[in-house]
């Protein structure tokens, strides 16, 4: 009854200069979509050009060879394509939705960009104060973003993740064109990049638009590794902000481990047991029992390397920071000594279950999902086994990772408020 | 990010409500799915449409509960629709977080400005829980005091906080200036002064005047045998009771139209960027030209290449987006330009905004534009109804604003049809001229003369209470 998407219906080819397509048919709407995932994100940048990789972002928009400046969007738009594209510490994603009669040109467009992009000094220029605005509006309208960059920049003291995305003002003024060739050259080579392509399209036609148009870009060099690697932490850290808000804005960040390692399954469980929910850990107790926090909620993501797993609390009126921070803790006590239950574990199994029904509902939830699986986990199948890997864990696995990752010397505490100097 | 997408298109959704089948001319035609339609006795409007691509099933209900019923009490109808999941007869508040988080499922209640809305998604297997769930909480809620007393706190706190960030509340600024004292310049959320005042009874009687199975509907997509679904249904709503008193039709007042310029400056002190929408009245919802507009609007705001992000954006680099969009109601709607830019740049971004406005009524549409933006409107139209949670809203609203197949069915001939010389008048009859309405939220100290250069400045500090 159901067409359930399944692994193997999802087909895979690599193009001879090693560009990897993971396609996966879907006749659901006449649309299809094209995810690019370029392993390259703020992890890859040193001080001096922080900031670099989400601007490249912005200038591979900004013309090519056989489309010029503002041709590339004006072709895709006149095809009835629309397209965005986002940067991370890990990588960057450009993604282009289209009604499936537009993807050859989609190819050309693609093909043009990676294969001879322009760089215009004058449009580096413009897109300098574009940039500088994304910078600017987003300090403008989120505490959690200056609070975010501070706790990043105190929990990791070696690893790039210490530095923000969008990159320090300084660079965003500063880089030079040479800084962004050296950048292309280096990490746009087609073995650098997983192309997902989900739709109303055949995986033939597919493949054979690939090799027309972008088989014969030539392949680089693989791109030098990020050999630094954050040392242990071996004592709290805490950092404060100031900036007006009504009530403040709390952060505490663990260092955890990498998308590949054993434990991520259990932590990821573990930020559900927290945060999912009213019926959740934190919410019941800090938002709902305690009325310490008008909100909470904790983030662990896949990362290339070691990250943070977080938490976000909004404190409540007239509440004292250190009784919301020590409710926090005490509900990670809770768990690291008492486990959790079979009832509740088995509520977060479920809760995954209709993630996953969720991420294949839509051909962009494939598409995103397939090639995040692909890129951060090593294998796009992983994510139909997600499921699986995740009724495997049980309480004692959860009980065992509050008690690795969630001490006192591995944490860093962030706290945004008017008054800091009391 | 290239783009901000919820930020900078979510104004477009409500436009885009419109709906087409065959809205591709090369590929198969994209339908929308089969779907059922009845009335229950007690005037419940019913729809059900079966989707089986995944095991779930998603339900979208709609309720004439909006703001728009605030009266003085401004925000209750928002703290009513959060209010019915405080328990119900049968299940605690507790209970219903517990059985609901268990097995994944979602559900909120929220209410808009003129309606409110219930929408819950969850796995096929759990009906037999979900739906009695849902039913206690449409007509049986107990509105808890104590738990009412907890969300009012949060409420307040969330009231202060969302004046840290000009992009959350700017919209209501705006309505409430355009709107002036209409039903619709209400604002959704309320502000210290009214929410303060509320009691549990407040809550209790605004359900009982406006929650009624007559003038609801209730959509149900999903993985589901319709025929079993709607014996279901008419035993679990069935019973529900209409209220007696009919709801006065407060939104049917015109709106006038402004007689002059005005400016609204919102002083932000701590603003490092301006934040500014510039228009006036739109359209209605049920307006004849909708899908005409939307194309036209694609060409001057509503796109990447958009004429206003292409002149503020990527050729001068003033901002990170610019964008237009038209907000629709049932019998009124506004038309805005929307940007942000730094403190120093705020006159050459206004002034420049203006001048792309005025260029939309100097200069035509070429073929070559008006095909891009027919092709544009079309080819990003299907992914809009493609899951069963995006196709049971689809058809609350089409409940809602009454629009009915022939609307649908003729939306390609509709864009296909617009030629350079409609979308002239267009331009001329839906896009302002003049008599613009501004609401700036910046650094007063810094923008305020340059405020004053388009014309009358009023001046009012985020940090006051209300809009």
């Amino acid at each position: 009854m159901f067409a359930q998407t399944k692994a193997d219906d999802v087909k895979t080819f690599t193009l001879k200069n090693g560009m990897k397509f993971l396609v996966l048919e879907d006749i659901s709407i006449p649309n299809a979509n094209m995810y690019l995932f370029y392993k390259v994100g703020s992890r890859n940048e040193y001080p001096g050009i922080t900031g670099l990789s989400h601007f490249f972002e912005h200038m591979m928009f900004n013309g090519a060879k056989k489309y010029g400046p503002k041709m590339f969007d004006q072709t895709m738009e006149f095809n009835g394509g629309a397209n965005n594209a986002y940067t991370t510490q890990n990588v960057t994603v450009y993604t282009n939705w289209f009604p499936v009669s537009a993807m050859e040109t989609i190819f050309d467009l693609e093909a043009d960009r990676i294969s001879s992009l322009s760089i215009d000094p004058k449009m580096v220029e413009s897109e300098r104060g574009v940039v500088l605005s994304e910078r600017s509006t987003s300090l403008e309208n989120s505490p959690w973003s200056m609070l975010g960059d501070a706790l990043n920049a105190t929990a990791f003291q070696e690893h790039p993740y210490h530095w923000t995305v969008i990159g320090y003002e300084n660079d965003i003024k500063n880089w030079t064109k040479e800084d962004l060739e050296k950048y292309f050259k280096t990490y746009y080579a087609p073995n650098n990049c997983v192309v997902v392509v989900s739709g109303n399209v055949k995986v033939d036609n597919v493949k054979q638009l690939a090799e027309k148009y972008l088989a014969n870009i030539p392949k680089g060099p693989e791109p030098k590794a990020v050999h630094l690697v954050e040392p242990p932490q071996t004592g709290e850290r805490r950092v404060t902000v100031q900036k007006e808000v009504p009530t403040p804005y709390m952060m505490i960040g663990y260092h955890t481990p990498e998308a590949k390692h054993k434990d991520y399954y259990a932590l990821s469980i573990l930020s559900s047991i927290f945060s999912n929910g009213n019926s959740s850990r934190l919410y019941s107790s800090l938002v709902d029992k305690k009325q310490l926090a008008t909100s909470v909620f904790t983030d662990f993501s896949e990362s290339f390397d070691p990250n943070l797993f977080q938490f976000y609390m909004e404190s409540a009126e007239n509440v004292k920071e250190a009784d919301l921070e020590n409710a926090v803790y005490e509900e990670i006590e809770k768990i690291k000594k008492d486990g959790i239950s079979a009832q509740e574990l088995q509520k977060i199994k479920n809760q995954k279950l209709m993630e996953f029904y969720s991420q294949l509902e839509t051909i962009n939830g494939k598409s995103n999902n397939i090639g995040t699986y692909e890129v951060f986990f090593g294998d796009y199948r992983k994510m139909f086994d997600a499921p699986a890997e995740y009724s495997k864990v049980t309480a004692a696995d959860v009980k065992r990772v509050a008690n690795e990752y969630f001490k006192k010397s591995n944490r860093t505490v962030g706290i945004l408020k008017t008054n800091v100097e009391d | 990010m290239k783009t901000i997408t919820n930020y900078i298109f979510s104004a477009l959704t409500l436009i885009i409500l419109s709906l087409s089948v065959n809205a591709q001319t090369k590929q198969a035609a994209f339908k929308v799915p089969a779907y059922e339609k009845f009335t229950l006795p007690n005037g419940l409007t019913v729809y059900l449409m079966e989707q089986h691509e995944v095991p779930v099933i998603s339900i979208s209900a709609i309720l004439p509960a909006g703001a728009i019923y605030d009266g003085t009490r401004s925000g209750l109808a928002s703290l009513t629709a959060s209010g019915l999941q405080y328990g119900t007869k049968n299940y605690s508040k507790t209970k219903i977080e517990e059985e609901l988080d268990f097995i994944g499922a979602s559900l909120n209640t929220y209410a808009s400005k003129e309606s409110a809305g219930l929408s819950s998604k969850f796995a096929s297997k759990d009906i037999d829980k979900v739906l009695p769930i849902l039913k206690e909480i449409l007509v049986d809620p107990i509105f808890d005091k104590d738990e009412f007393e907890k969300e009012r706190k949060r409420v307040l706190t969330n009231l202060d906080q969302a004046k840290q960030s000009p992009r959350n509340v700017i919209n209501s600024y705006w309505d409430k200036f355009i709107y002036g004292s209409h039903v619709y310049g209400n604002s959704l959320t309320g502000s210290q002064a009214t929410v303060s005042k509320f009691s549990i009874d407040d809550l209790k009687n605004f359900y009982s005047s406006n929650y009624s199975p007559k003038g609801s509907a209730i959509a149900i997509a999903g993985d589901f045998n319709s025929k079993d679904m709607r014996a279901r249904l008419e035993t679990l709503f069935g019973s529900w009771k209409a209220n007696g008193s009919a709801q006065a039709n407060l939104a049917a007042q015109a709106v006038p139209a402004p007689s002059s310029t005005r400016i609204l400056l919102v002083n932000k002190e701590d603003a490092r960027e301006t934040t500014f929408l510039i228009g006036g009245l739109g359209i209605r919802r049920d307006n004849p030209d909708f899908v005409a507009i939307e194309v036209v609007n694609t060409v001057f705001g509503g796109r990447f290449t958009s004429w206003l992000n292409d002149e503020l954006r990527v050729n001068s680099g003033l901002t990170y987006g610019a964008n237009s969009r038209f907000t629709p109601l049932k019998n009124s709607g506004t038309f805005a330009m929307s940007t942000f830019t730094a403190n120093k740049t705020t006159e050459a971004t206004i002034d420049k905004a203006l001048q792309v406005l005025d260029s939309l009524h100097e200069k035509g549409f070429s073929d070559k534009t008006l095909a891009s933006a027919k092709n544009y409107v079309k080819g990003q139209f299907p992914p809009r109804y493609e899951t069963a949670g995006q196709l049971a809203g689809l058809l609350t609203q089409m409940f809602w604003y009454g629009f009915d197949e022939s609307f649908i069915n003729n939306f390609e001939k509709n864009v296909d049809g617009l030629t350079a010389q409609k979308s002239k008048e267009i331009i001329n009859k839906y896009f302002p001229k003049d008599k613009l309405q501004f609401v700036v939220i910046g650094k007063s100290e810094e923008i305020r003369k340059i405020a004053e250069k388009y014309g009358t400045v009023v001046t009012k500090e985020i940090k006051a209470d209300g809009f």
